[in-house]
């Protein structure tokens, strides 16, 4: 018997997520430890054994495979514990580019009105203070030729600063270092040749190395995300990789990106990882889209603090490689994923002057709401709203750990909302649960209609702790083919770590225009052919490093491209395009991916193309988490009926059947109003509505 | 009812009532609070969604990049009724273009029909300048026209005079370009062919144009696919009854707003703006000095309601900064929306929560149809530099400190131009945008956004060097640094401002144009100073190949001007003045080129910050020396590139400075006297500037 392990580390709590080989799982989980995050990872794993009924020693000699995900390394980076300190040399006259932070640093992650509120806007600390940059006169240009030689004398100053300053590290970004890495070379032998001088032994990264990309703010952020915060992370994993050997586990850790898929803790790129948490869901979803047969698939993930939305498209996900995470503007593959800040804990408040509803931006997080008296708040939430609507149950809140206070939630609700609009708590609550999910759907229904399509071409899946007690409120009028609850919604994101590739890929800005007579293709080939070879190069190289069989990797190679002219580019597969000749079949596939996405757009191949960067994927085949196929049989409901409770939808009382979750078996089938519990998670099937089991435990929710 | 009859009623009921169509009541909104603000979201979320998409089709990267587009909804009379992110600047004025169709009888001829498109950017129907294109679309439901939808974009280029989106040789309508007269380009939901044709030919950037027009045409159907589908569910008779309540609310939560954050009164500011062209402009009658006089009132009345007055504005000219009346109102809003409206219901309810005087005959509503609109924003943005101040005086004395803004950096230098790149031998432009990043006004209790502001976009963005210079082919920086001593000094001091070098590399037929405003515009505010005049420096025939090739020193800042670091590093012709417009110039190889990105203004009295603040700013290159001891008292010294305070000789230094101000302090009486004699020797553009305020008001002269 093995077992494939998810640890999911946030802020608060750490989530783990066991599978066996029959697919069954189990969930554990415990309080974060984020001076060792061991500590809280071998707790939580004692919780999900534990729950299975498994001896812990036995269990973990059987663990296979861990994939670690978490917030940590944004909690760091966002709290600037940041290690340091760090030397950056950069093209002279650009020593104010972090503090600039390209203007766009002073409103990421506003909210709308915020951003307009332009007194609101400010700017969070460099990564690294003014001081230790320094310019080095050199310049090349766009074409990749130096117009200003390097001055050696600089780059020799400049090491001399920084040792007197005890850096421990020293980062290089020069202007267009991603066309013609030169100069940087220069400056690292310059360095380096120094160091040895004065028998000092620190690391020395390179822009153009990792990270040949065009944008020297975010090429430079990146470089400094990773020396400054996730190479960190590095020790963590390594302490539960050793913890776990000692514990005799046989089975490696490792570590999830965020492009889905998961790299060894070896990696010199960790801050590929860096929003590694919530790619989950998106993965889990691509491997129950692939076991369904499902093509188009929206995922959704309600959380205690926002709404996420991903999009899962002719069987892909879309990859950005230009996210902003953490107020940081940063040039690394990541999954798209948008997210609002409408979770079940977001505060609801009234404007004092106008009587406007408020949502947000601020949430209670592991505070709940007014209806969890230890926590003493006085501003409501959504679950207060829930529980008052009778959605939630007050002694089963987190499998009954937590006991939820019904008439202190009612003393604030109707205080601090009902009281001010002049309408009944009821009404009040249901009103808030309605426009909550009214931005949920607007907000996932923007997201579809921006890839040019409608509901009616997607299935949706909802999951997150309080993904099924929203999903028939944000999925109303929205057409969806079908809209699946995983029984596993509240562990989801977790479980789609298990499910990640091992797999690791680069990206080289290229920026090569392709004529649109393709007069000039065979030499667009051999550059491209060129990079993906460094590309490849650096992949084995990453692969070598842990011990893996270069020859299993298997190779992809893509493209990001646009039309000429225009300033989207979009990710095209080039498996298979293997000469000048062929790049035709490459512009063809830029022409479709380009019309299905962007429907309402002209395609515009007049002035050619340009293919911005070149990227490899390289994939080691690894074991994957099977979903059990249970029987599928009639299925007595009765025996899953825990008692009945009275819930508000749309300005009536109705008395719901309430189910425990685990005691239902595929086949079987629901029909509103009903409350399914869960541990981790309530399910509400709304009056009108039906829902059934499936053999994989997954819920289908329709109309009746 | 036709829709004229439709206006006129509006109109007329808003007249006799004071309330939007007679609404008293807010039905809907009282009998369902919750549902209302739910609706409200679902149609924002519509037409935020048609920005969205909109966005990927567009190819001009200040459409794309700055996000210089946006999308509304409007009654059938063309009120606005929601309004997406973006340019704000455009609620009111594709209002306006809607009824001067209705008022010219469109519906006759050429007839108003579902599936027509029409288009406008003529300010004098409604609109700011040419470059902003409006598209506009009749929604029908049933065969009834129940409202309009309508898109606006900047365009690159709109085919003045010179290239770019901003002309500034432009003394005439005929020398602005493409002018589209509230026209109809499309019919049965397609675009005239040979409209496309005429535009196409029209502009230096066809595919530019194309795009964005698609981008609009898209977006307009995206809402209406919206508004259809909400009648559908909701029936026509709520949607109707719906949008009224929503602008009458949007009208309330105004007056509400500024009830609760202002105090009634009336609020006077001034500003000016100089277009020094005598002796530079080609063209003879354009050839002379002017000043722009811009006397602001405010007035804030007992029962929520803001007046505004530029009553004493001087006239409009041969030049094309003149205004008409709905630039000033699109001006207006895109203020308001950042510090009154940011959290209410942008759209005409809150154009109708205001009165408004802009002198008929004035530069700020040019009747004159032949008159020049090319660029406004040269007037409009230093007019408005009071408007802050003015409101700023209310949110403190209110208690709103935090609100206070002390006022804006005029958005520039603007450097625009283009040559041929002399190796891949192609037409490149000079069209930065850059300059939306300049410093924001302190408030009155922090100092005011560095290097991140622009008045007309609070979403601001540098861009890359090296996303700039893939355009700009011909132009590399030096460098993009901070500017010491930019940032309006006070209490709280202004944003800062910063400098760029860059050199003409591989060019020829290159000319650059630039404006940099050298007069001071924002006055700062309770004792701040206002924030830093321009200059003009640039460098021709210089020996830089030479330095660069003997690794010789080269400048990359103008720090403190009177070092004269471009002088003494290089030989060659350096020129440097203080006019604020270079007109076309040609640059060659190795010619440089500086200019600075403004500051904010200030709030307080400078020689009461903090010791502490003001040695942070000479760590950090905000101030020099000089300055922190001449203008806020603080005595320091920089011990290894580190300041220290000496906080003995700070107080003595205040103190004198106080005993200095003392002794130079005359009375009022004597202050007046000599005002008064200065009058009498005034320079003749500045008597011109009264001599056509005066004509223009008797009420403006006499109080003068």
């Amino acid at each position: 018997m093995g077992y494939i392990v998810s640890i999911d580390t946030g802020g608060t709590m750490t989530d783990t997520f066991v599978v066996d080989e029959k697919g069954r799982f189990y969930i554990g989980k415990a309080k974060t430890t984020p001076e060792n995050e061991t500590v809280g990872f071998l707790n939580s794993l004692r919780d999900a054994f534990k729950r299975g009924n498994i001896p812990f020693e036995e269990g973990v000699r059987a663990v296979e495979i861990v994939t670690y995900a978490g917030t940590t390394l944004i909690n760091k980076l966002l709290t600037r514990k940041l290690e340091g300190p760090v030397g950056v040399i950069i093209t002279a006259g650009f020593e104010d580019i972090l503090r600039f932070g390209r203007g766009v640093q002073s409103y990421l992650d506003y909210p709308y009105k915020e951003r307009l509120h332009a007194v609101s806007h400010h700017y969070d600390e460099p990564l690294v203070p003014l001081h230790l940059i320094k310019g080095v006169r050199e310049r090349i240009d766009f074409m990749g030729s130096d117009f200003i030689p390097l001055y050696e004398r600089d780059v020799i100053d400049a090491v001399d600063y920084f040792l007197r300053n005890n850096v421990k590290a020293i980062c290089v970004c020069f202007l267009f270092s991603y066309r013609n890495p030169q100069h940087e070379l220069e400056a690292e032998a310059i360095i380096k040749d120094q160091l040895s001088k004065r028998k000092v032994e620190i690391p020395v990264y390179l822009s153009s190395r990792h990270n040949p990309i065009r944008g020297e703010l975010p090429r430079l952020n990146t470089l400094l995300v990773e020396v400054t915060c996730a190479r960190g992370l590095n020790e963590q994993v390594k302490i539960m990789r050793n913890t776990l050997k000692e514990l005799g586990a046989k089975g490696e850790i490792r570590i999830i990106t965020s492009y889905g898929t998961s790299i060894s803790p070896d990696s010199e790129w960790l801050v590929s990882a860096l929003i590694s948490g919530p790619v989950g869901g998106i993965m889990g979803s691509k491997f129950v889209a692939d076991l369904l047969g499902l093509k188009n698939v929206a995922c959704t993930d309600v959380g205690g603090t926002s709404f996420d939305v991903g999009l899962i498209t002719e069987g892909h996900y879309t990859i950005t490689t230009e996210p902003r995470i953490a107020r940081l503007l940063l040039t690394i593959p990541a999954i798209v994923m948008d997210s609002i800040g409408a979770g079940c804990g977001t505060f609801i408040r009234l404007d004092p002057a106008t009587d406007k509803v408020l949502l947000g931006p601020d949430s209670a997080g592991a505070k709940i709401g007014t209806c969890y008296p230890e926590a003493k708040l006085e501003t409501p939430t959504i679950t207060d709203c829930n529980l008052l609507l009778g959605y939630l149950n007050p002694d089963y809140f987190l499998g009954g750990d937590v006991k939820l206070d019904v008439e202190r939630a009612k003393v604030y609700v109707e205080k601090e909302v009902a009281k001010k609009l002049s309408i009944s708590v009821e009404k009040a609550s249901f009103g808030i649960y309605e426009l909550v999910n009214q931005i949920m759907k607007d907000y996932l229904y923007a997201q579809i209609l921006g890839l040019g399509f409608a509901p009616e071409n997607y299935v949706l899946i909802s999951y997150g702790g309080g993904g099924p007690l929203h999903v028939a409120g944000y999925t109303e009028g929205l057409n969806f083919q079908d809209v699946l609850i995983p029984t596993w919604a509240p562990a989801f994101s977790a479980f789609g770590c298990a499910c990640a590739d091992f797999a690791i890929r680069f990206d080289e800005s290229v920026d090569l225009i392709l004529e649109p007579d393709f007069s000039n293709s065979d030499f667009v080939f051999a550059y491209l052919s060129m990079a993906w070879g460094r590309l490849m190069e650096r992949i084995r190289e990453e692969f070598r490093r842990s011990g893996f069989d270069e020859e299993k990797i298997i190779f992809i190679p893509y493209v990001r491209m646009q039309y000429r002219g225009m300033l989207d580019d979009l990710e095209v597969n080039a498996y298979g395009i293997n000469s000048g000749e062929e790049m035709i079949k490459l512009a063809e596939r830029f022409d479709v991916l380009f019309e299905r996405i962007f429907a309402r757009a002209a395609k515009s191949k007049e002035a050619g193309y340009i293919i911005t960067k070149a990227q490899m994927i390289g994939n080691y085949p690894t074991v994957k988490p099977v979903i059990p196929e249970e029987k599928e049989a009639p299925f007595k409901v009765e025996s899953a009926l825990k008692g009945r409770r009275k819930i508000y939808w749309k300005d009536e009382w109705w008395s719901a059947s309430v189910y425990e979750m685990d005691l239902l078996k595929p086949g079987a089938e629901i029909k509103g109003p009903s409350i399914i519990e869960a541990p981790a998670t309530t399910f509400l099937i709304p009056h009108g509505y039906k829902a059934y089991l499936d053999k994989y435990r997954i819920f289908h929710l329709g109309r009746e | 009812m036709k829709l004229k009859e439709m206006l006129l009623y509006s109109e007329k009921i808003f007249k006799e009532s004071g309330f939007y169509y007679g609404l008293k009541e807010l039905k809907l909104k009282e009998e369902e609070p919750l549902k209302f603000e739910r609706f409200f979201a679902r149609l924002r979320g519509a037409v935020v969604a048609a920005r969205e998409t909109a966005l990927h089709i567009s190819a001009s990267p200040i459409v794309r990049n700055i996000g210089e587009l946006c999308f509304a909804l409007y009654t059938p009379e063309g009120d606005s009724i929601v309004l997406s992110t973006g340019i704000i600047v455009h609620v009111h004025t594709m209002s306006e273009a809607i009824k001067w169709m209705i008022r010219n009888d469109y519906e006759d001829d050429p007839g108003i029909n579902d599936g027509d498109i029409f288009s406008n950017n003529d300010p004098l129907i409604g609109d700011v300048h040419p470059t902003d294109v409006h598209t506009m679309i009749p929604i029908f439901y049933k065969g009834e026209i129940i409202g309009w939808a309508g898109g606006v974009t900047h365009e690159i280029d709109i085919g003045a005079t010179t290239p770019g989106h901003d002309p500034i040789v432009s003394t005439s309508r005929f020398e602005d370009g493409l002018y589209l007269v509230c026209e109809k380009i499309g019919s049965n939901h397609k675009i005239h062919k040979d409209h496309r044709i005429r535009c196409q030919r029209a502009v230096r950037t066809p595919l530019y144009w194309d795009l964005d027009e698609k981008c609009r045409v898209a977006g307009c159907y995206i809402i209406r696919d919206a508004v259809l589908k909400f009648i559908d569910e909701e029936g026509i008779d709520y949607y109707k009854e719906f949008v009224r309540e929503v602008i009458e609310d949007g009208r309330r939560i105004f007056i509400q707003r500024v009830k609760e954050r202002l105090i009634p009164g009336r609020y006077r500011a001034v500003s000016f703006a100089a277009i020094p062209f005598k002796g530079k402009h080609p063209l003879k009658k354009a050839s002379k000095d002017i000043l722009m006089h811009a006397p602001m009132e405010v007035e804030i009345t007992k029962d929520g309601k803001i007046k505004l007055s530029f009553d004493g504005a001087s006239k409009p000219g041969y030049h094309p900064f003149n205004c008409s009346e709905t630039a000033m109102q699109g001006g207006l809003w895109v203020l308001l929306s950042q510090v009154i409206a940011y959290d209410g219901r942008v759209n005409d309810g809150s154009y109708l929560a205001m009165e408004y005087n802009f002198p008929p005959g004035s530069w700020c509503n040019t009747k004159d149809p032949t008159a020049s609109f090319g660029t406004p924003w040269m007037f409009l943005i230093p007019a408005y530099g009071a408007l802050f101040p003015c409101l700023s005086r209310g949110f403190f004395a209110r208690g709103y400190w935090e609100e206070v803004i002390a006022g804006y950096g005029p958005t520039g230098s603007m450097i625009a131009g283009g040559g041929i790149h002399t190796v891949l031998n192609i037409y490149f432009p000079v069209a930065n945008f850059e300059l939306s990043c300049v410093g924001l006004g302190a408030s009155a209790i922090k100092d005011g956004l560095d290097w991140g502001y622009a008045m007309w976009n609070p979403e601001s963005d540098q861009g890359d060097a090296e996303i700039w210079e893939l355009l700009e082919l011909g132009l590399p920086y030096l460098s993009r640094k901070v500017k010491p001593n930019t940032a309006g000094y006070g209490r709280y001091r202004g944003g800062s401002g910063w400098e760029c070098i860059r050199i003409a590399r591989n060019v020829k037929d290159f000319e650059i144009y630039l404006v940099s405003l050298c007069h001071l515009l924002g006055g700062g505010i309770f004792g701040g100073y206002p924030l830093n005049a321009g200059y003009l420096l640039r460098a021709h025939n210089t020996n830089l190949k030479e330095i660069f090739e003997n690794k010789m020193d080269y400048p990359i800042d103008d720090e403190i001007p009177a070092e004269r670091k471009m002088e003494n590093l290089i030989k060659g012709e350096v020129i440097r003045n203080k006019e604020g417009v270079l007109f076309p110039t040609e640059f060659k190889d190795y010619d440089l080129i500086h200019y600075i990105l403004f500051g904010g203004p200030g709030c307080g009295d400078p020689i009461e910050r903090e010791p502490e603040r003001v040695r942070e700013d000479l760590d950090e290159k905000i101030y020099t020396k000089d300055i922190a001891e001449k203008v806020f008292g603080v005595v320091a010294k920089e011990v290894n590139g580190k300041f220290i305070v000496d906080l003995e000789s700070t107080n003595e230094r205040r103190k004198k400075i106080r005993e200095e101000r003392r002794k130079k302090s005359i009375s009022f009486e004597e202050f007046k006297k000599i005002e008064l004699k200065k009058l009498k020797s005034l320079p003749e553009h500045v008597r011109e500037m009264f001599k056509e305020s005066f004509e223009l008001s008797p009420r403006y002269k006499k109080e003068f």
